[in-house]
């Protein structure tokens, strides 16, 4: 498993779809930073083919007011989980 | 440079991937990214590139130094040879994107679909977007 | 990298000053000239002949086509072109520019330091 962890938001670019065209099927996404804003209810159809395998960091969704607001099927990491997802993945591919 | 067959094609392994998804010019993102392919070759590792996006445009031919006398990238690109790097792909819908085909191109990348992109990065061990 | 900071003057047989980088290197590659190759290389404790020019025109001949000076591999591998397989091995390279023949060959023939050279 790759984790792909994105800190642009949906609207900022063209990073996001980059990111889903480029994973393999049993890759993880982590939203941290500006990226959290894809894990609000209107944009989960952008994620609908990682269920299971979708995370959004606690920290950047508080900080914004968010947290709350995000759909079902994307797990609420903070830091440490956030850790735990690198450790469990064979590697991390960070797309900014 | 080693291949390594697989069932949906020729999937290159290597040591290090870089992901160029910026256009030559207008940020320093791109001559970056080749900065660090040629530092890793300069070290002998096995440098595969990957042109997404915007990035293919750094492929483009008739390429000129920008207007004040900025330098482009495409004489490092054409120099990549020179480090034996060769393992050069490039997002197929980002060509289809900008209407580009081989021959508007200075190098030969192989054109990757999305199954292809993925493959790749889970065949290099260190994997770095610019 | 090109510096510019100018920290000392060449002065050739004719009077004129060169100003050069704390490296050595020429702050603009426009004043190179026979005679500055062969000042540079004696301050590197070089006598040039046919062998050092040669390597020398390969290296100008690169920065003109790639606007960069070679590091040791690509350096290596564009002797071997140009001049043929037995000139393009490092050990050649090492003989004629001892040290690290990528930069002093580099500043013999009037280029900037090579980049991407560790």
């Amino acid at each position: 498993m790759i984790l792909h962890v994105v800190n642009q938001a949906p609207d900022a670019g063209r990073t996001l779809e980059q990111v889903l065209s480029a994973m393999a099927d049993d890759d993880c996404l982590l939203l941290i930073e500006d990226g959290v804003v894809g894990a609000m209810p209107t944009l989960a159809a952008l994620f609908t083919a990682l269920e299971g395998r979708r995370y959004v960091l606690r920290e950047d969704l508080e900080s914004r007011g968010l947290l709350g607001r995000q759909p079902e099927g994307f797990a609420i990491v903070d830091i440490d989980g956030f850790v735990n997802l690198t450790e469990e993945a064979a590697k991390t591919v960070s797309w900014y | 440079m080693p291949y390594l067959e697989e069932q949906n094609g020729c999937s290159t392994k290597g040591d290090i991937l870089l992901v160029l998804r910026h256009a030559p010019h207008g940020s320093s993102w791109l001559r970056e990214g080749l900065d660090i392919a040629l530092v890793g070759a300069a070290f002998d590792r096995d440098v595969s590139l990957l042109f997404m996006g915007e990035g293919v445009l750094a492929l483009l031919s008739g390429q000129q130094a920008g207007a004040l006398g900025q330098k482009g990238t495409h004489p490092t690109l054409q120099m990549l040879e020179m480090y034996d790097i060769d393992a050069l792909f490039v997002e197929q819908r980002a060509m289809e994107r900008y209407g580009l085909v081989q021959e508007d191109l200075i190098l030969a990348p192989q054109g990757l679909e999305e199954a292809g992109m993925a493959d790749l990065i889970k065949h290099h061990d260190l994997v770095l977007t610019f | 990298m090109a510096s510019t900071e100018i920290y000392r003057y060449l002065v050739l047989n004719n009077g004129q000053s060169i100003p050069v980088d704390p490296e050595g290197y020429l702050v603009d590659r426009t004043h190179w000239s026979l005679d500055v190759a062969r000042i540079l290389a004696k301050e590197a404790s070089i006598q040039l002949d046919e062998e050092h020019w040669a390597v020398i025109e390969v290296v100008r001949d690169f920065y003109r086509q790639y606007e960069m000076a070679p590091a040791m591999r690509p350096l290596v591998k564009a002797v071997g072109k140009q001049l043929g397989a037995e000139k393009g091995r490092s050990i050649h390279l090492m003989r004629l520019f001892p040290g690290s023949p990528a930069k002093v060959v580099a500043r013999i023939a009037g280029l900037p330091k090579p980049a991407n050279c560790l």
